[in-house]
């Protein structure tokens, strides 16, 4: 991977009691660009992907060894604070979890916990964040409706919004449209094209076309090992490894 | 749906296959009835013309058919990019196998020139090379070839010695301006052949390892 990193794993190991979920993980992640990881049900890409966020910090027992790094800083040194850590790597999860708010409060919600009151500025944020996630114009004339009303597309592109909104570098994506029709899935992958100008993305998806449509790389994972990762054209074009071979051709998985 | 997917590959092989020996019998049947003067072989091969292009535009068809449904990636997605160049590598040995059936006819008044000077070994040698790229697409042989760079090369220079050949023919004696222009232009059209026999082997090198060369 010749881009700039930011994010890089050095031999990372996780287990959930003796599960040995992660093994030896390395990976580079580049800047501004959008990283895919795919493999078969429990191969470990989404515990990698909750890695980057501390995600499983919140689950007991588990025990995490080896480095993560974010813009050259280890994120489990204990001078990491896990909530800017987790303002600066925003996730949006598989299903579309709005607040049970109006459409504008979902999306002040971050800002104001990290401090912001004034009005005019909150504003400006929630009109940014909507724009950027490509769903302000069909909001704008309802703002203050609730966002349990929208559709699940636009649900989805609202937890992006409210991701958006605390300016994070990184946005891990959990299967972000795997709850979504065609025409919303469509929608969100128009999406994370243009989000790679701001911000580097990581989607963990089940669907290897959509991996191949919108990410520029893609990592393949196989009982909790990083198999192989490399550029996107080469992994679906000529995989070097037998295993990444076989599982994007569907011959097992 | 993989395992469906799998078995339709299969079978896109075994007809592509089926067309390629179909290319690859017109040629050398069509240089069999030059060789012996057998107007009726020829005709035979001029009335195999539709048979291949049919077969073609079926495969065809089943390529895009394939890509449509299942997005095939890896292996599978250079195989059928691999077997469309095939198609289009044998409907050109078929065509060629019937231009130069075309000729017979104005070639079997007359005995051959000169034993019709290297076209029968040259014939044999770019026939050899059609087998095996058609073998190494069957069966991921690569080892079969790995040397038709060289293989080229004796055909390009077996063409320019034919060509040669035949202007000196020509320069004797008028008379064989004729016959020795239709030679001329079979060692070209079997020149073109081996060429497309390297494109098939080219193509089957990218099927197996996903890596471009050209054999010159």
């Amino acid at each position: 991977m010749s881009d700039a990193a930011i994010i890089t794993t050095n031999n990372v190991n996780l287990w959930y009691h003796e599960k040995h979920a992660l093994q030896s993980v390395s990976i580079r992640v580049p800047r501004n660009r959008v990283t895919a990881l795919i493999g078969p049900s429990g191969c470990g890409k989404s515990t990698l992907l909750r890695c980057f966020n501390r995600l499983n910090d919140l689950i007991d027992h588990v025990k995490i060894t080896g480095e993560i790094k974010l813009d050259d800083e280890n994120i489990h040194a204990p001078s990491t604070d896990v909530v800017t850590l987790r303002k600066k790597v925003g996730m949006v999860f598989q299903k579309p979890n709005p607040f049970p708010k109006s459409i504008y409060e979902n999306v002040a919600y971050g800002p104001r916990v990290h401090g912001i009151r004034d009005k005019t500025e909150l504003d400006r944020i929630v009109e940014d964040s909507l724009r950027h996630a490509a769903i302000w114009d069909e909001v704008k004339e309802r703002l203050n409706d609730s966002a349990l009303g929208l559709s699940g597309g636009q649900q989805q592109r609202l937890c992006i919004a409210r991701t958006l909104a605390v300016e994070p570098e990184v946005i891990l994506m959990d299967e972000p449209c795997s709850a979504l029709d065609p025409i919303a899935t469509a929608k969100i992958e128009n999406l994370i094209e243009r989000l790679k100008e701001d911000y580097t993305v990581i989607i963990v998806t089940h669907n290897m076309q959509q991996a191949a449509r919108v990410s520029d790389y893609t990592g393949f994972m196989y009982l909790g090992k990083l198999i192989e990762c490399g550029k996107t054209g080469q992994i679906f074009e000529h995989p070097k490894e037998e295993l990444t071979e076989n599982y994007i051709t569907g011959r097992f998985g | 749906m993989a395992e469906k997917f799998h078995t339709e590959l299969k079978n896109l092989k075994t007809d592509t296959l089926e067309m390629a020996h179909l290319g690859r019998s017109m040629l050398r049947t069509a240089v069999d009835a030059l060789i012996r003067q057998d107007t009726e072989l020829a005709a035979s091969v001029v009335a195999q013309k539709e048979e291949i292009h049919q077969m073609e535009v079926r495969i065809e068809e089943h390529c895009y058919r394939l890509i449509a449904l299942n997005q095939p990636m890896a292996k599978d997605m250079r195989t059928i990019a691999c077997t469309l160049k095939v198609i289009t590598a044998s409907l050109r040995l078929g065509r060629y196998g019937k231009s130069i059936a075309g000729i017979v006819n104005d070639l079997s008044t007359k005995p051959h020139l000169a034993n019709m000077m290297s076209i029968p070994h040259m014939a044999d040698l770019v026939l050899d090379m059609v087998d095996d790229a058609i073998k190494a697409y069957e069966t991921d042989n690569l080892r079969l070839i790995d040397d038709f760079s060289s293989r080229d090369d004796t055909i390009d220079a077996l063409r320019h010695s034919i060509f040669r050949e035949g202007i000196t023919y020509m320069m004797e004696d008028p008379k064989n301006i004729s016959r020795c222009t239709h030679y001329i232009m079979v060692a070209r059209y079997l020149e073109r052949c081996a060429d497309h026999a390297c494109k098939i082997a080219e193509n089957v090198q990218y099927m197996e390892t996903g890596e471009r060369v050209e054999i010159h």
